[in-house]
């Protein structure tokens, strides 16, 4: 593994939003931990397995610095403003669809504007397709869930700015 | 009982669908066709049937009354109206391939689509739609399906078939309002294909075991005995039933 590949793979775990990914391949083992935590101690570490290799590859945190922190920002910032937003949460455990079958348009998009009881969603669960009708109306901030992955009960599916 | 009939419709459901969200409609309503275009199995997959041989039908029946939780109560109900009304024209042997497969011998005859309208996390409709195979003679490049035609050898009054499904299902229905779930449950496993006998399955990795079916869980997992005595629930995804 050469230091490009580490440095995208870093830029990739910033980017996901997880706290910390261990990896581990033949003779390196890589954990990057993200500032998300907010202890201010944003490390990255390269280290050797105890295997005697001569690749002992030892990243400057510095050098990461840009590219985490504005990912760590981020999700700040976005909290923040979420608050003010209504959180469209999922009734039941199922798999999620934004469409009523494949070849048909998506139910809402990021921007769309919902009236009560419009259909937001498809939660399928044992074969039963339960249309999720709004209870508020508003505008779509966010998606959460991507297109037929599975979701849990209560899970949050939207965010919805009220105003 | 409000029933519309049309010729040609891309599909009943989808026509229900809109229809009660144009209007209030009455609970009960039927919607038959004669003919689909765009017939909606499970997500993407298509219900085909020849023009004027089989019944296809959507009913909108009002289920604010059952918890969200007891959703996979109006699959079971749905199952044991048609597989009721089958026998009741002397169809035979017929069973429910869980979850909601109607067979007869062993092939099937009818697919059920149920879509459920959830609001304020409250169950407020289901638009259960079936396509039950009536008359129609042969099925091309599908050799598991049947049609009672077929298992009896009679034709059939499409309307009385409608008629009979409607009636089970209030049946059905009406007892989850009572609130005796344990009597539909129990109607439902004692109907299911290859309850209490030794099975085949397929897990998601492919790997085959044997297990016995033993019936369902509340919210529809099958439940199967396993190796040392294990009762291991399944959803949908995670395991094929071979046969």
């Amino acid at each position: 593994m050469d230091i490009k590949e580490i440095q995208n793979l870093i830029k990739f775990v910033a980017k996901s939003g997880a706290s910390e990914v261990k990896l581990e391949m033949d003779d390196v083992k890589i954990t990057i931990r993200t500032g998300s935590d907010d202890k201010g101690d944003s490390t990255t570490y390269v280290q050797q397995i105890p295997v005697n290799q001569p690749v002992t590859q030892a990243i400057p945190v510095a050098a990461q610095a840009p590219v985490a922190a504005p990912a760590a920002d981020a999700p700040a910032a976005a909290s923040a403003d979420d608050s003010k937003y209504i959180t469209i949460k999922s009734p039941i455990i199922g798999t999620f669809y934004r469409k009523p079958s494949p070849d048909k348009p998506v139910f809402v998009e990021v921007g769309s504007t919902i009236g009560e009881g419009d259909v937001l969603c498809v939660i399928e669960a044992m074969k039963l397709f339960n249309e999720i009708e709004s209870e508020v109306s508003g505008k779509i901030v966010k998606i959460l869930v991507d297109d037929s992955s599975p979701v849990e009960f209560d899970q949050p599916l939207f965010l919805v700015d009220p105003s | 009982m409000h029933i519309i009939k049309l010729d040609a419709i891309d599909s009943t459901n989808t026509f229900l669908r809109h229809l009660s969200s144009e209007k209030t409609v009455e609970d009960y309503t039927v919607v038959v066709a004669n003919s689909q275009t765009k017939g909606r199995g499970q997500m993407g997959t298509v219900w085909d049937s020849q023009p004027n041989k089989n019944l296809m039908v959507s009913v909108f029946i009002d289920v604010s009354f059952l918890k969200i939780e007891n959703s996979f109560y109006i699959s079971m109900a749905t199952s044991l109206a048609i597989s009721n009304a089958l026998k009741a024209f002397q169809i035979k042997p017929v069973k429910v391939k869980w979850p909601n497969d109607i067979l007869a011998d062993q092939k099937k005859i009818s697919g059920v689509l149920i879509e459920n309208v959830i609001k304020n996390n409250q169950l407020q409709a289901s638009i259960i739609g079936f396509g039950l195979n009536v008359n129609q003679t042969y099925f091309e490049q599908l050799p598991s399906a049947t049609s009672m035609h077929m298992v009896s050898g009679k034709v059939y009054h499409l309307d009385e078939v409608l008629l009979s499904v409607i009636e089970q299902l209030r049946y059905y229905i009406d007892i989850l309002k009572t609130g005796d779930f344990q009597k539909v449950k129990d109607l439902y496993e004692s109907e299911l294909f290859r309850n209490n006998k030794p099975s085949t399955f397929k897990d998601v990795k492919g790997v085959l075991f044997t297990g016995i079916i033993k019936g369902v869980s509340n919210s529809g997992y099958l439940q199967v005995l396993i190796e040392d005595e294990i009762l291991k629930e399944f959803d949908l995804k995670e395991v094929k039933l071979l046969y």
